[in-house]
């Protein structure tokens, strides 16, 4: 029997993953590096808007404490009460100067100003300020004749229109930066994710071209939801790294880099303090990935637990109900939905500490910026403006390390995945056929064993030295118990697999030197279990080979009888079936393979127990079948009719692997053999 | 169908309710404490500048703002706990309801409902009424609030007039993810439905294998493969193109918010209006009303499922079982095996033709009825009928004078032991297997029914032997390895009726003549009621019925039945005629 292959075994494939999974971007290489580019300028751009914002308060927006000077018209940035002001003034051309000190939520206006009082009122404004005045409409710095005039919100529009031109300028520039940056992940998002698909779509269809060639051993030992899985779900795993996982990794790097050098350039200390967070953020992200998706495979155990559990006693409610089993049954299911509820819990367990924490590390990183910036802006080593690019910075810098650790795992899934992949790939096709194969013009059909010995898996031979002729049209039947060979035998013709020793030659010539293609196409298989594939009577006939033509198709079933019953369905020959094919009959499907083998038109028949567990009136309508399919072919048989047996032109007898008798009917119930005892055992039952 | 609502989720609701309202009420402590961090920073960019702050006035901002956060830490472990705890109580709670209510459904409802739509129910439904009644209901909340508050916040701490200039673009992102939700959704399922035809299409030429090399169709294989490839690339790159379009929208949107903050906001700080202190608040303000913008339409969604799930959980429910116990049922606690049925009809609809029709038999105690006939004769379901699997619809079946809708369902069922036609094993051990009508059974006398169903020499050949697991992770048991359990396994339950519903087809005819010697054996002065197909099986009945159409064809023994020259005799000489040949040494 067929040793399936555990999954754990698979997972061997050693080699450089990455180098073939570079590979298949390699065809897209100038996109890639087209995003890249674009990911660059997204991530500058990201970083230049709460620098801007920045920049605004502290060129505009912050009118605390700040200084005018007196100049002509023409210079003047902004004409207030009278007075030519400007911002911006060279040292030496400026001597008066007007000052405004916010206060107690309130502007005051100080004029004509020399550089002196100018000097001491900053003085005095940088430090707490208290006001000597009676009320509040004048500001009177304590210990000075200094004495300012509260400003009123048309004042304050007066003297700071320049600086609302300058808020609306960085604006419109946040505006344009905006703009830009939609264009840049627009383009990025959408080139990424086709190369992404692209390349997806071609691993897909090179694993289904490649699983295609491989030999028919691959199938007895690869459960068929394994390679399906490789297809379709692994592959998928690779999507997601090829669109999202490459790009976000380099875009957090990205990112990362821009705010460290942005804030190190800023205040090399407080980008220090932020930095020493870091490792605790990625460590903790790490730690609680491998926890949680620890956690997760055991919850999506006993999720599939609890479903398998359920098909099952759904299916099988019947015989709980007849058995009167409702109660024993709903104890094993409660204490499978107990278990599963259990790592639920589990699993909220550990994601209501890891986000907390997370946030609990990055808000006390907040409190520390916030603390140590405002020390340093007590200090007048740092501007206001600058503080609130820390803040800001500080809440958007640990989401991409947080991302970067969780996105590693994901590289590691799909890794795994790729893995999975190389291994289907790096199978190799060991039914190989000659570079020049031999074409025979037309296949005869004359089939000979010479010396056969045959073993699927090391040396446990299935053939032993197994020797036999068959002429063409002849009809050659083999007879013995389960696993004495036969099946094999019929395999084996078709090159399906290839022999260890002897020689199996297909019109005097060895099938390894032959085109494997052509033998196929000469030969007939009808097989034990009828595959129907999802579409129509018509296309399970003519498969999907578009040169049989609907007459041949009907014509091949009228031939094997099963145009009766196909005529009967609602549509016809164009009626819709599918692989479980539950419209159709076991007899049904059995006919239905008949006649595809006919369409095809095979030169020779090679038939595996075909007719079993069916009912009397479609085993007539079978027997009649198989004489039209077998007339003029060279028929070999794994027989089960003694009806068909009787007429054919040699039965051999197997056993254990050898032939241990062959003849005619007549001739084998002569010799007294094994045949003949099956044959009387049967004759007993049959009375 | 009768139909009545049934309540299932608010019951439960209302068990955890403490749970619930404690959790969201933590909840809208967590957004409330939340949003001091962002007036903390605020303040303490005001203080400086209004020169009102020294180094110990910054620390004790910085020490606020720290506990804030574990504030916010804590609460968010405990409503997690409470709400996401709850809500996983409530599924389980709501599983074991329906498997158990699902238990006292008839087959009727079985054959009406496929499997896999049953198992929708406790998955894809179950789990989408969970995650509306959890992280669903968490983040609705949670946006509400957050969204009410912060707006509170904005308009008071900062500027009323400044907070409707931003609303401008947050209800355009509202809307605008509103209908994105709504298409994405649409191509969301395209893509799924396309993987799955990928996914089909792949399960289908790895199945179909030795076709495809058979008829050297492999390049066809992959030309049809190609088709649903590149369909399925299309259907990802159209949810791709809108998501591509989605995102640097809402960027966009976002973004247009803090031009509106810097233009007015800055202006309003300029003339006095607002401190700058507010409006930095005010900017991060902004930054935390954009997820709950977006949550909102996710959750409204969500929970838009959630309760579309619950309504298909409902018809679960909701499902009023049509085989049931009698209000007062016959005090009746063992059956002798005598079984009387009495012009009996049934049909499986109100608009479909009698099933059975007319049909009487009487089966003494110790009996062999064997029922013979063409599929789609009867005969299984007549043998249901006695099970009590569907009720009858017209005449009587009566087991020892008691009418079989006053024998409680427990009795009738355990006394009658029952080989189906579908020998279904559960994936558990086999002796687990085997004594699934007889919990109590020891070791010998599992043994001893399957060495009477010729299985036992099977099993021990097993390496586990009786420890075996049947199914999917175990091993797989041939046909007649199948049926031989499955008779062992009514064997053991040596109930005073036993059904075998073509109990015999998937083995070969030693082995059934074995099996049907030890039945004859063990059998002796209990009633045993056996389908089969073929004449050889039948030979030591009592009784034979031979039932075409829904109607008793032919009664009577062996002997009597050969004589009358009907379907029965035709059916043996058949038989007869087509003599297999037996591939045993």
């Amino acid at each position: 029997m067929a040793r399936i292959i555990e999954e754990t075994h698979e997972t061997s494939y050693v080699g450089d993953i990455f180098p073939r999974l570079f590979g298949y971007m390699k065809p897209h290489l100038k996109i890639i590096f087209v995003c890249l580019v674009l990911i660059m300028i997204i991530t500058g751009l990201d970083l230049i808007r709460p620098m801007l914002i920045a920049t605004a308060i502290d060129d505009y927006i912050e009118g605390y404490d700040r200084e005018y000077a007196y100049v002509d018209q023409e210079q003047a940035q902004v004409s207030y009460d009278g007075l030519y002001l400007t911002k911006e003034y060279e040292e030496d051309t400026a001597d008066t100067f007007a000052y405004m000190v916010y206060y107690n939520d309130s502007y005051y206006f100080f004029r004509d100003l020399s550089e002196d009082d100018l000097d001491k009122i900053k003085e005095i404004a940088s430090g707490t300020v208290e006001n000597s005045a009676p009320d509040d409409t004048v500001l009177e710095l304590p210990g000075t004749d200094y004495v300012g005039q509260l400003m009123d919100t048309e004042d304050l529009k007066l003297l700071r229109k320049n600086d609302l031109s300058g808020v609306v300028k960085i604006a419109i520039l946040y505006g344009g930066v905006l703009i830009m940056t939609f264009f840049c992940n627009l383009g990025q998002t959408w080139l990424l994710q086709l190369t992404g698909q692209t390349v997806i779509y071609t691993i897909r269809q090179e694993i289904f071209k490649h699983i295609h060639t491989l030999p028919l051993r691959f199938f007895d030992i690869t459960p068929v939801g394994r390679i399906v899985t490789r297809v379709t779900n692994d592959v998928e795993g690779l999507n997601m790294m090829y669109t999202t996982v490459i790009v976000q990794l380099f875009r957090n790097t990205v990112l990362i880099i821009g705010y460290a050098v942005v804030m190190i350039s800023i205040n090399l200390r407080l980008a220090l303090v932020c930095f020493l967070f870091i490792p605790v953020i990625f460590g903790i992200t790490v730690v609680f990935r491998k926890i949680s998706r620890k956690i997760y495979r055991m919850l999506r155990t006993k999720v599939s637990l609890l479903n398998t559990f359920l098909s099952e006693n759904i299916s099988g409610m019947k015989l709980i109900q007849i058995f009167a089993r409702e109660k024993e049954k709903q104890e094993e299911f409660e204490e499978k939905t107990e278990d599963l509820y259990k790592s639920q819990m589990q699993n909220i367990t550990v994601f209501s500490v890891f986000r907390p924490i997370i946030f609990v590390i990055s808000n006390f990183a907040l409190a520390s910026v916030i603390y140590l910036s405002g020390r340093f802006v007590l200090d007048g080593a740092l501007t206001l403006g600058t503080m609130y690019i820390f803040v800001n910075y500080i809440n958007s810098f640990f989401q991409p390390i947080q991302q970067l650790a969780e996105q590693f795992s994901t590289l590691q899934n799909a890794l795994a995945s790729a893995e999975k992949i190389f291994t289907i790939l790096d199978e190799k096709n060991t039914i190989v056929e000659d570079k020049e194969p031999v074409i025979l013009d037309d296949i005869k059909g004359k089939i000979e064993f010479k010396n056969v010995w045959f073993a699927y898996e090391g040396n446990d031979y299935v053939l032993k030295d197994v020797s036999f002729t068959i002429n063409p049209g002849e009809k050659v039947a083999f007879v013995g118990a389960t696993g004495a060979g036969k099946s094999s035998i019929l395999n084996l013709i078709g090159r399906y697999y290839d022999i260890q020793k002897g020689e199996i030659l297909i019109d005097g010539v060895d099938v390894r030197h032959l085109s494997t293609k052509q033998i196929r196409k000469a030969i007939g298989q009808v097989q034990q279990d009828v595959f129907v594939f999802t579409g129509d009577i018509k296309s399970n006939i003519r498969l999907m080979n578009d040169e049989i033509t609907d007459e041949q198709v009907k014509d091949a079933a009228v031939a094997v009888n099963a145009d009766h019953f196909i005529k009967n369905l609602p549509h016809g020959y164009d009626e819709p079936v599918t692989e479980r094919g539950s419209t159709l009959s076991a007899g049904q499907r059995q006919l239905l393979s008949f006649a595809r083998t006919l369409a095809y038109n095979p030169k020779i028949l090679v038939m595996d127990e075909a007719t079993a567990n069916i009912d009397t009136e479609t085993e007539l309508l079978i027997q009649g079948a198989l004489e039209t399919l077998m007339k003029g072919r060279t028929t070999i048989m794994v027989a089960h009719r003694l009806s068909t047996i009787q007429h054919a032109d040699n039965i051999i007898v197997m056993h254990k692997g050898q032939i241990r008798e062959s003849g005619t009917h007549q001739q084998l119930l002569e010799q007294d053999g094994i045949y003949k005892k099956l044959y009387q055992i049967q004759q007993h039952h049959a009375g | 169908m009768e139909k009545k609502r049934t309540k299932v989720l608010s019951p439960l609701l209302a068990r955890y309710s403490i749970a619930y309202l404690f959790g969201l009420a933590m909840l809208a402590v967590v957004d409330y404490v939340n949003l001091f961090i962002s007036q903390f920073t605020g303040e303490v960019i005001d203080e400086l500048t209004g020169h009102t702050l020294d180094g110990g006035g910054l620390l004790t901002y910085a020490l606020k703002i720290v506990s804030c956060g574990i504030v916010v830490a804590l609460g968010r472990f405990i409503y997690r706990h409470c709400i996401f705890g709850s809500s996983r109580k409530i599924e389980r709670t709501l599983r074991d309801r329906m498997f158990a209510k699902m238990e006292t459904l008839s087959q009727r409802y079985y054959n009406e409902n496929k499997t896999g739509d049953l198992m929708s129910y406790f998955t894809n439904d179950m789990d989408a009424l969970i995650q509306a009644i959890g992280p669903s209901i968490v983040s609705s909340f949670d946006s509400i609030v957050l969204t009410i508050m912060v707006l509170y916040k904005m308009s008071t701490y900062v500027s009323t007039t400044l907070t409707l200039y931003t609303l401008i673009p947050m209800s355009v992102i509202a809307v605008f993810g509103y209908f994105y939700g709504e298409k994405i959704e649409k191509r969301y399922s395209k893509k799924q439905k396309a993987f799955a035809k990928l996914s089909d299409q792949v399960q289908e030429s790895i199945s179909g294998e030795r076709v495809i090399k058979a008829f050297v169709q492999e390049k066809e294989q992959i030309d049809a493969f190609q088709k649903v490839n590149a369909a399925n690339k299309k259907a990802n790159l159209d949810v791709v193109k809108l998501n591509a379009v989605f995102g640097p929208t809402l960027n966009i949107l976002v973004g247009a918010t803090y031009v509106i903050a810097i233009i007015f906001g800055g202006y309003f700080t300029m003339i006095g209006e607002i401190t700058l202190g507010r409006f930095v608040a005010f900017n991060s303000y902004i930054g935390s009303l954009v997820w709950p913008m977006l949550a909102l339409g996710d959750s409204i969604t969500s929970i838009s499922q959630g309760i579309a799930g619950l309504n298909r959980i409902h018809q679960v429910f909701d499902q009023v079982p049509d085989i049931k116990d009698d209000k007062e049922p016959d005090k009746v606690e063992t059956l002798s095996g005598e079984i009387n049925i009495d012009n009996m009809s049934f049909k499986y609809g109100d608009t479909l033709p009698d099933a059975l029709h007319d049909i009487s038999v009487e089966i003494k105690k110790g009996e062999t009825l064997a029922i013979l006939g063409r599929t789609g004769a009867g005969k299984t379901t007549l043998v249901n009928l006695l099970c009590r699997v569907y009720d009858i619809t017209k005449g009587s079946i009566t087991f020892d004078g008691h009418d079989i809708k006053k024998i409680p369902l427990k009795v009738l069922r355990e006394n009658i032991a029952y080989v189906p036609q579908d020998n279904f094993l559960f994936s558990n051990t086999l002796a687990k297997n085997i004594s699934f009508g007889k919990l109590d059974a020891t070791m010998d006398e599992i043994i001893e029914a399957c060495k009477n169903a010729d299985i036992h020499d099977n099993i021990v050949d097993f390496p586990e032997q009786y420890d075996t697991m049947v199914g999917e992770r175990g091993v797989t048991l041939s046909g007649g390895q199948k049926q031989r359990s499955s008779i062992a396994r009514a064997i053991l339950k040596d109930s005073p009726v036993l059904i075998l519903d073509d109990a015999l087809s998937a083995v070969d005819t030693d082995t059934e003549e074995t099996i049907l010697e030890n039945l004859k054996r063990i059998r002796e002065g209990k009633t045993t009621i056996m389908i089969a197909h073929r004449v050889s099986t039948v030979q030591n009945a009592d009784h034979i019925m031979v039932l075409d159409e829904g109607k008793v064809a032919e009664y009577g023994t062996y002997d009597e039945l050969l004589a009358r020259n009907g379907i029965f005799k035709k059916m043996v000489e058949k038989q007869q005629l087509e003599a297999q040949l037996q591939m045993t040494e």
